[in-house]
């Protein structure tokens, strides 16, 4: 049959994209490489009774019309919101603890540094501001500068409207922070090393950069745009990550979607009056037109026939910034592990290991050499403290973001060298929290390559392509083609390779919905 | 003569006497105060020792704007450019890139490496003259205000929006990445050549605290295609007579258009009266009024120094302390009995007479960069080394020479001990590297001049010893250079201004910031 629209690949952002097709009237089915749903965002067994978002493990947080415009609670979509942000683990022993509530917040900063309990607030309100600007820019559909058509000036003339209502305070402060080192920018707010770094983090968090590597104060701003605080919630859900991507997929079947599992798309043919895609098994799909939530680099370089594309375009591709450094370690554990000088209450939320901006900048450094990190930056969840679903009565799972692992190493291969990364990052991990190594009943270690080879994430990169200045808003993934269109004509994104780009959001799925919808209401079918 | 100028130009350096002249020759009477013995500031020729005649800090021109040449007659002032032909890079397994003005011989020696960069060479050359053609007339414009709310000010960022509007796809493309990225990065699309790369990427960090992969640190490719001498693009030269020539030869003109100048008359204060600037005092008392003052000095001089911060607005002395200076480079002045003998080509030859770029590799330059990181200077630095008296016999006795290192890194702040203790030790650094590659240096060097960042700060009054008045990183340029809503060579002390490196377009002895200071001025008197 002829469907208005194929989505390849069921991440969160293929999900939302074909839902808000379906609300529109039109017929698509989505087709996923592997037997579950979610993509980034899944919850898989690991070990027997034990099980855990085996990728990211907090979102972004999905943006709030989405969850209403889908009806996703209703789905069954459930949020966990520690009231513990993040506490960031120490050397010496001591621990900070950043909370929702700002008032607990400057309390516990008070025992660092009272100049820096002082800035604190100011800190989260000139962000705050910023960011209620820069939000509608999230969901806007980046305007082309090559050749911007009347819509295009007019939203140029909204963003500027929007910028003009800052002040000239704010206006400077968008203008410098943007193109900003992290590691200046929280020099410039705080003193104390260990909040620095806590509140740096962000910026690199993914990215194959360093506190010190210009533009990384970006991923504060966007993410003050996305949640109106420059560090991330601790927002888990209710079954894992996987508990968000199946509310999707209960919402786009009730909505008439069909979603294929195990299907890999391994051809995207253009040439026909329909676009059609072909599944290692050679069955056949055809469609109005085909959206693509798998990263730019895979869409072009594997799915696509390279005579279909103008060699110009393709060599723009290929150097498309999209270099993995993250890895993901899962534990399954006897017991709760105990930290230096920690209450259990404060290992609710995420659990940073980074406490100077040194020692992520070392981190950082490794990669530049193709090694990983002796002394990774790790971002770390114990979802069982507020979800009992996910492991047996008593033991607990800990799930790891690890930095740096670069997709390419030096030296060996990650087949060979994926279990002495988990020793050392284990070893690191064993710093803080002593007892841990006895604990370890089992262990899943997730490297890029395996990122790539199992989760279709072109060289393991978790963001679909680094986030940064030359990548980002009308530049993502390409000047010219950041409005989810590309030079095949039937052919459309909606990954996180599309602005506003990674973390579990949604939002371009939906902005892509937007763009899909407009051309195929305007095209005769 | 009487006390009372219409302006008093503070700093004898080449952008103070270039502002000097254009206000002179608009009828102005203008007095300009030199702290030291000699004009030039940092474009210097001291006789360091007997018969030896270093450009003590920089050492090569390239930027000095073609129309401040032809407005101010320089070469009837006795400027004379002798050219500077190529870049020669040692490599440690003695083999060895030697770029050459030639294009045809540069492609022959990059073919060398590889077939493949020669051809892309060609590409790269087109595509960067196209970038510097678009950039070279906003040198020579006054930042317009981004948050003004004028017509005017809207026409000028309108004339930029329009400009970059009218390039071609493939050269919004070349500058969006060229404002954005690393050079390395952007390197890397178009050659596989790692010491092409490392020595080319090079320009992008000098005078910078950045890494050759630091993000913001490409554009500065563009600088190699800017460099004009009689107008011609990419050629770089000494001036005969060493550096300070240079400003010799502007003095010259200043003086004969009226311009008085005094040089050992360090200045206290600027005199202030009700929020008004209306003369000097220098340090032995005298007094010298004026309608205005124009100063080529940091701002940290003018205003923490000159001013007193209890003058000043409160918002503006925090944008104040924010700009950033943090010196990453040095200087060694080598007095030679001979050429040194470089291993990769041995014996005497042209290319000595073009500069000696120690930059084998990317890795190379970016372990140097991690060093300064941390505290230390570089344990192999980036050198980039000139024999201008092999070009000008001038400067050195007959048959000896003077060979000119520029250092990076040398971090202005050092982790352990003070840079008058490190002194010695760094010189050693410097001469060990270079005898890496010319192993007979050592028993060439008859005397050797060590210039620290703290010697740029204490002898030439450079704050933290930046070469540049203030790093040139992306969120300190064009109209947030200096200081967020003064980049328009104003400040918030009437009828005081701006005129040096750390305005608009910054460092490099260019004159244009004196030019376009005297410009905006001449509206105002």
């Amino acid at each position: 049959m002829l469907y208005d629209a194929i989505i390849i690949g069921a991440g969160h952002n293929g999900l939302v994209t074909a839902c808000y097709l379906a609300k529109a009237g039109l017929k698509s089915v989505v087709l996923e490489r592997r037997e579950i749903v979610g993509g980034g965002a899944v919850t898989e067994a690991f070990h027997p009774g034990f099980s855990c978002s085996t990728l990211e493990h907090a979102a972004g947080p999905l943006s709030p019309q989405i969850i209403s415009d889908l009806n996703l609670r209703q789905q069954g979509l459930e949020f966990i919101t520690p009231e513990v942000r993040v506490l960031s683990l120490g050397e010496d022993g001591k621990s900070l603890c950043i909370y929702n509530d700002t008032a607990k917040t400057v309390a516990e900063i008070e025992k660092f540094s009272s100049k820096d309990a002082k800035n604190y607030p100011e800190f989260l309100t000139s962000f705050s501001r910023i960011g209620s600007v820069l939000a509608p820019i999230l969901s806007m559909t980046p305007p082309s500068i090559d050749h911007p058509t009347a819509s295009d000036a007019w939203q140029f003339g909204k963003i500027g409207l929007a910028f003009r209502g800052l002040g000239k305070k704010d206006e400077y402060r968008l203008l410098r922070w943007g193109p900003m080192a992290v590691a200046d920018l929280v020099a410039e707010w705080f003193e104390t090393e260990l909040l620095r770094a806590t509140v740096a983090a962000r910026g690199i968090t993914g990215s194959l950069a360093g506190p010190w590597s210009a533009g990384t104060s970006l991923g504060l701003l966007m993410q003050a745009a996305l949640d109106s605080t420059p560090i991330p919630p601790a927002l888990f859900v209710k079954g894992g990550m996987g508990g968000l991507t199946k509310a999707l997929a209960k919402a786009a079947e009730s909505l008439g979607v069909e979603i294929k599992t195990n299907a890999e798309v391994t051809h995207i043919d253009n040439s026909g009056h329909n676009a059609k895609v072909q599944l290692n098994d050679k069955q056949e799909f055809e469609a109005r037109a085909v959206v693509s939530n798998a990263d730019p680099r895979t869409t072009f370089l594997k799915l696509v026939d390279p005579v279909d594309l103008e060699p110009n375009f393709l060599l723009k591709m290929r150097n498309y910034r999209a270099k993995g450094t993250v890895a993901k370690i899962n534990l399954a554990l006897d017991g709760l592990p105990v930290f230096a000088g920690v209450e259990q209450s404060k290992l609710s939320g995420r659990i940073q290991v980074g406490p100077e901006i040194d020692y992520l900048e070392r981190a950082f450094d490794a990669a530049k050499y193709g090694e990983f990190s002796r002394e990774p930056y790790l971002d770390i969840a114990i979802p069982t403290l507020t979800d009992s679903s996910l492991a047996p009565a008593g033991k607990h799972v800990m799930s790891i973001h690890c930095q740096f692992a670069p997709y390419k190493l030096r030296e060996g291969d990650w087949q060979s060298r994926g279990q002495e990364f988990a020793d050392t990052v284990i070893n690191q991990l064993a710093k803080f929290a002593p007892g841990l190594k006895d604990l370890i009943v089992a262990g899943q270690v997730i490297t890029p390559l395996d990122l790539e080879q199992t989760y279709g994430l072109s060289n393991g990169h978790i963001h679909h392509g680094e986030q940064a200045l030359d990548q980002f808003f009308t530049f993502r993934p390409l000047i010219g083609f950041a409005q989810y269109r590309t030079p095949l004509q039937r052919l459309y994104l909606c990954g996180a390779g599309t602005h506003p780009g990674g973390g579990v959001t949604g939002i371009p799925g939906a902005n892509a919905a937007r763009e899909i919808i407009k051309d195929l209401k305007s095209r005769k079918a | 003569m009487s006390n009372k100028y219409d302006v008093v130009v503070i700093g004898g350096g080449h952008n103070g006497l270039v502002n000097a002249a254009y206000l002179a020759r608009a009828g102005k009477k203008v007095l300009v105060l030199e702290r030291r013995h000699v004009l030039g500031g940092a474009a210097v020729t001291e006789e360091v020792f007997k018969g030896f005649k270093f450009s003590v800090c920089s050492y090569v021109v390239s930027l000095l704007r073609p129309e401040i040449i032809r407005e101010l007659d320089l070469p009837r002032h006795g400027l004379e450019i002798l050219p500077l032909d190529g870049t020669f890079t040692p490599m440690p397994n003695d083999d060895y890139l030697w770029r050459l003005n030639d294009h045809g011989k540069t492609r022959r020696e990059i073919a060398r490496h590889s077939r493949l960069d020669a051809e892309a060479y060609d590409e790269y050359g087109k595509a960067m003259i196209e970038m510097a053609h678009f950039v070279k007339p906003i040198m020579s414009m006054t930042p317009p205000d981004p948050t003004t709310l004028s017509p005017k000010g809207w026409k000028n960022l309108a004339f930029l929006g329009r400009r970059f509007q009218k390039l071609p796809y493939e050269d919004k493309y070349n500058q969006v990445q060229l404002m954005t990225m690393s050079a390395v990065d952007f390197l890397d699309q178009w050659f596989e050549t790692d010491v092409l790369k490392a020595t080319m990427s090079a320009s992008g960090i000098i005078g910078t605290f950045l890494g050759v992969r630091s993000p913001g640190t490409a554009y500065v490719l563009l600088h190699h295609y800017m460099g004009e001498i009689d107008g011609a693009f990419r050629s770089w030269g000494f001036a005969r007579g060493g550096t300070g020539a240079i400003s010799n030869s502007i003095a010259d003109a200043a003086r004969e258009a009226g311009v008085e100048i005094r040089t050992e008359a360090p200045i206290e204060k600027i005199l202030l009266k009700n929020g008004r600037a209306y003369g000097v005092v220098l340090k032995n008392g005298d007094e010298i009024q004026a309608d205005v003052i124009s100063s080529s000095v940091d701002p940290r001089l003018t205003f923490s120094k000159m001013i007193g911060e209890e003058h000043l607005p409160s918002e503006f002395c925090e944008d104040l302390h924010r700009y950033k200076y943090r010196g990453s480079s040095g200087k060694v002045n080598l007095a030679l009995a001979g050429l040194p003998n470089f291993k990769a080509i041995p014996g005497e030859g042209a290319h000595l007479r073009g500069a000696i770029s120690i930059s084998p590799g990317v890795d190379y330059m970016e372990r140097a960069y991690d060093d300064a990181k941390y505290g230390n200077f570089s344990r192999r630095p980036y050198m980039d080394m000139v024999i201008p008296s092999l070009t000008d016999p001038s400067v050195a006795p007959p048959g000896k020479h003077v060979m000119s290192c520029f250092v990076q890194y040398a971090p202005y702040k050092l982790k352990e001990g003070t840079w008058d203790e490190k002194r010695e030790e760094f010189g050693d650094t410097v001469v060990d590297t270079i005898a890496e590659y010319a192993p007979n240096i050592k028993d060439l060097i008859i005397d050797r001049q060590v210039v620290t960042p703290l010697d740029l700060e204490r002898e030439f009054g450079l704050s933290e010893g930046n070469i540049f008045q203030g790093e040139l990183s992306l969120e300190q340029l064009f109209f947030l250079r200096p200081v967020p809503g003064w980049a328009q060579y104003r400040t918030p002390i009437k009828n005081l201004y701006m005129c040096g490196s750390a305005t608009h377009p910054g460092g490099g002895i260019m004159g244009a910031p004196g030019r376009n200071a005297a410009l905006e001025m001449l509206k105002e008197i």
